[in-house]
């Protein structure tokens, strides 16, 4: 097969497992989850190795034109996409796998793989996608098919709401993104992503700036899915979907196609100076903010939530950061180079992301399973000894993303600071401030929930799950481990991406000190964390500083107050003065008015149906005296 | 006695007459029909009237349209009215008010 059927067939394979499943094995729960794993392992199979062939390719055809406007659909394979398709397809797998133990006692099995296709079909569809309207399409899918898994337990009034707000707040951002796309076509008259990046080239090349309208509409869309402040209230609540949902689609994939997006636009923002600057600040001030945010939390799933808005917040600020010039002399000629480090460093650090976030997730998942769905880290502990297996793997990933030398967080978060040292103080201050915060949230959840003694019946007996749920923690422990190593193994797969990245940790004089700011700021949030909080059944800091707890609370929860304010208050209000309007003038006046009028003619001329023949042949008469006279000028 | 265009024309008047307050104020169907009948020959006669005293044709001519014409209308109307009957068993035109109860 060629290469393009390759790919047509990665995409196809969990469309129809996704469409069998929802026509006919409604009813069949455990034949749909064999299907539906089935479906991803053989899209990971041809994914992988379409990765590892090393083959490139872009390829197009016309879908719809409406006069001048035509619309394509094609597959843009280029390094960035292959990273981005062996990220999706792996954490993919590993999640259909957990899933088949997490999920092998629920009574809606079915609509629950039925989704998890359909979501990898709409996540592959914006990994292939070769113009903006295309991947605006596949955008929206992702966002139905998150609402459909978040909606899962539909039962459950938090859930339906978590989902509807989850839908919600990313119409928000889409409206913006949908904006931008068309303002790119009025501007430039093209949405291929290819061509748009290199007339922005151009322009970047010859030193013009671009308008910064254009470029801040696309973030939108990205701040919506990869909720960056102020758009991000429906990541933590998302939470109520099923543990590997979250996972997969609240962790590790959906939410950074935002950031997937940036980086393949990234010459139209680094055009944009203005616009970039905005990204760069939005990223950095979400980042802190979710740090903030996650030390007060207490269910297992809402820390790894926050967690997840700072580490994307890490992401966007690394994009936000842009090119980095690199001198390098060869045979004794001195030249300049323009990193693309920010989209490279992003790329990267979204992929190691990838991989130690999906690995946390599936990790709580296991312990949630094991403690019997309970999801409160203060009635856990202790359960090191009882769940040895997740304990590790879990470990490991907590080390991943707090930075410890030699996993992969420290490559990709030292990636970032390097970049951030490197072009702008503050920035880099605020983000080395938010590693302290990660270590200090991550190290405090992973204490109370697996060290000390157990505080509830459920956590003093908890068990290891099945082979299918230790088999992906165990995958994505590895990679969570080597995932750092795949650039510095100067490796030609996905070049493209990594050769922007500068290399954190040879000799140089900024390099050292970005070294020791990791290793410091690991330690310090580590340590103050470990011997801070007790193995209690409060929070620590709840206990000894009120203030501060409360302080932090509110900080969390006000957002989400601001907008139930305003749309309680303003928008609502508003809502039934425009209500009132349609109803005097448009329900009233205009519909009503002509549906009166002609209602009374209807009742005249129903009074001259009578019945009798003789009444009708005086309306005759009357009739034909009528035209008479008209014809005769009389009227 | 000279009889002239005048005669005619009154005579059909007449006729007409008759037929119109026969559609008006009987109430046997068949009665009416007959009545529409006298319009049609009503008319007729004074368009030969018209014929003869103007020494043209066209009047004949009309004629002989409105008597194929009304030929087949009777056809029609008969059988229609016969059907009436079998089914209501009256041809009265106060109890033929279906379409209105």
């Amino acid at each position: 097969m060629t290469p393009v059927q390759l790919a047509i067939l990665v995409l196809l394979l969990p469309l129809g497992s996704a469409a069998v499943i929802a026509l006919f094995l409604r009813r069949q729960g455990t034949l749909a989850s064999i299907l539906s794993t089935a479906a991803c392992a053989g899209l990971a199979a041809v994914a992988l190795q379409l990765v590892f062939s090393n083959v490139r390719f872009a390829d197009s055809f016309s879908w719809l034109q409406v006069g001048d406007l035509d619309i394509t659909l094609g597959i843009k394979f280029d390094d960035l996409a292959a990273l981005m398709l062996a990220i999706v397809a792996i954490v993919g797998l590993c999640v259909h796998v957990f899933s088949l133990g997490y999920m092998s006692h629920d009574g809606a099995k079915a609509r629950y793989f039925g989704g998890l296709s359909i979501f990898m079909f709409s996540m592959l569809g914006i990994v292939f996608a070769d113009n903006l309207f295309m991947m605006f399409i596949f955008w929206e899918l992702v966002g139905f098919s998150s609402w459909l898994l978040i909606n899962h337990f539909c039962d459950k009034q938090s859930a339906a709401d978590a989902s509807k707000k989850a839908f919600i707040t990313n119409r928000v951002g889409d409206f913006g993104f949908l904006l931008g796309i068309v303002w790119c076509y009025h501007a430039f008259g093209t949405v291929n992503i290819g061509e748009l990046g290199a007339l922005a080239e151009a322009k970047f090349a010859a030193g013009e700036t671009m308008i910064a309208g254009i470029p801040l509409l696309l973030f939108c869309g990205a701040v919506g899915k990869s909720a960056q402040l102020p758009l991000h209230v429906w990541l933590p609540d998302a939470m109520e979907g099923p543990t590997p949902v979250s996972a997969l689609i609240h962790a590790a994939t959906m939410v950074a196609a935002g950031i997937y997006m940036l980086c393949r636009l990234e010459p139209l923002f680094v055009a944009a100076p203005a616009a970039l600057d905005v990204v760069m600040w939005i990223g950095v001030v979400t980042a802190v903010y979710a740090a903030f945010c996650a030390i007060t939390q207490s269910d297992i799933k809402k820390v790894l939530a926050y967690s997840t808005l700072s580490q994307l917040g890490y992401m966007v600020a690394a994009f936000g950061l842009g090119r980095l010039p690199e001198t390098q002399t060869v045979e004794g000629v001195t030249q300049t180079y323009l990193l693309s480090a920010g989209a490279g460093i992003a790329m990267f650090h979204l992929m190691t992301h990838a991989f130690f976030k999906a690995l946390l997730f599936l990790g709580s998942g296991s312990v949630i399973h094991g403690c019997h769905h309970e999801q409160n880290i203060f009635k856990m502990g202790g359960l090191a000894s009882r769940m040895k297996f997740t304990f590790v793997t879990f470990t490991l990933g907590v080390l991943a993303i707090i930075g410890f030398p030699m996993l992969s967080g420290f490559f990709s978060k030292d990636a970032i600071l390097l970049l951030a040292f490197e072009k702008n103080t503050l920035v880099f201050g605020l983000l080395a401030f938010t590693a302290v915060l990660t270590s200090f949230y991550m190290i405090r959840m992973w204490k109370l929930v697996f060290l000390g003694k157990p505080r509830s019946d459920e956590a003093a007996h908890a068990h290891e799950g099945g082979f299918s749920m230790t088999l992906p923690l165990l995958v994505l422990a590895v990679l969570a481990v080597v995932g750092g190593y795949s650039f510095i193994l100067d490796n030609a797969v996905f070049s493209n991406v990594f050769n922007d990245v500068p290399d954190s940790h040879n000799h140089h004089h900024a390099h050292n000190v970005v070294f020791a700011t990791s290793i410091g700021v690991m330690a310090l949030g580590s340590l103050v964390a470990y011997f801070f909080y007790k193995n209690d059944s409060v929070d620590t800091l709840a206990a000894k500083s009120p203030a501060a707890f409360s302080g932090l609370s509110f900080l969390k929860a006000f957002p989400d107050d601001l907008y139930n304010y305003y749309v309680a208050k303003i928008q609502q209000r508003f809502a039934l003065f425009v209500n009132f309007l349609e109803q005097i003038f448009l329900a009233g006046l205009i519909v009503r008015g002509i549906a009166g009028v002609v209602g009374l003619f209807g009742m005249g001329a129903r009074a001259l149906h009578v019945g009798n023949l003789h009444a009708y042949v005086y309306w005759f008469l009357i009739g034909a005296v009528l035209v008479w006279g008209f014809a005769s000028g009389l009227f | 006695m000279n009889i002239g265009l005048h005669h005619f024309i009154v005579l059909s008047a007449l006729l007409f007459a008759i037929g119109f307050f026969g559609v008006l104020l009987r109430k046997n169907t068949l009665v009416i029909y007959m009545c529409l009948e006298l319009m049609l020959v009503a008319t007729t006669l004074a368009l030969v009237a018209f014929s003869r005293f103007n020494g043209t044709v066209d009047g004949n001519v009309f004629v002989f349209f409105i008597l194929t014409v009304a030929a087949a209308e009777v056809a029609v109307g008969l059988a229609i009215i016969v059907a009436l009957f079998r089914r209501r068993q009256t041809v009265q035109v106060e109890e033929l008010n279906a379409l209105k109860n």
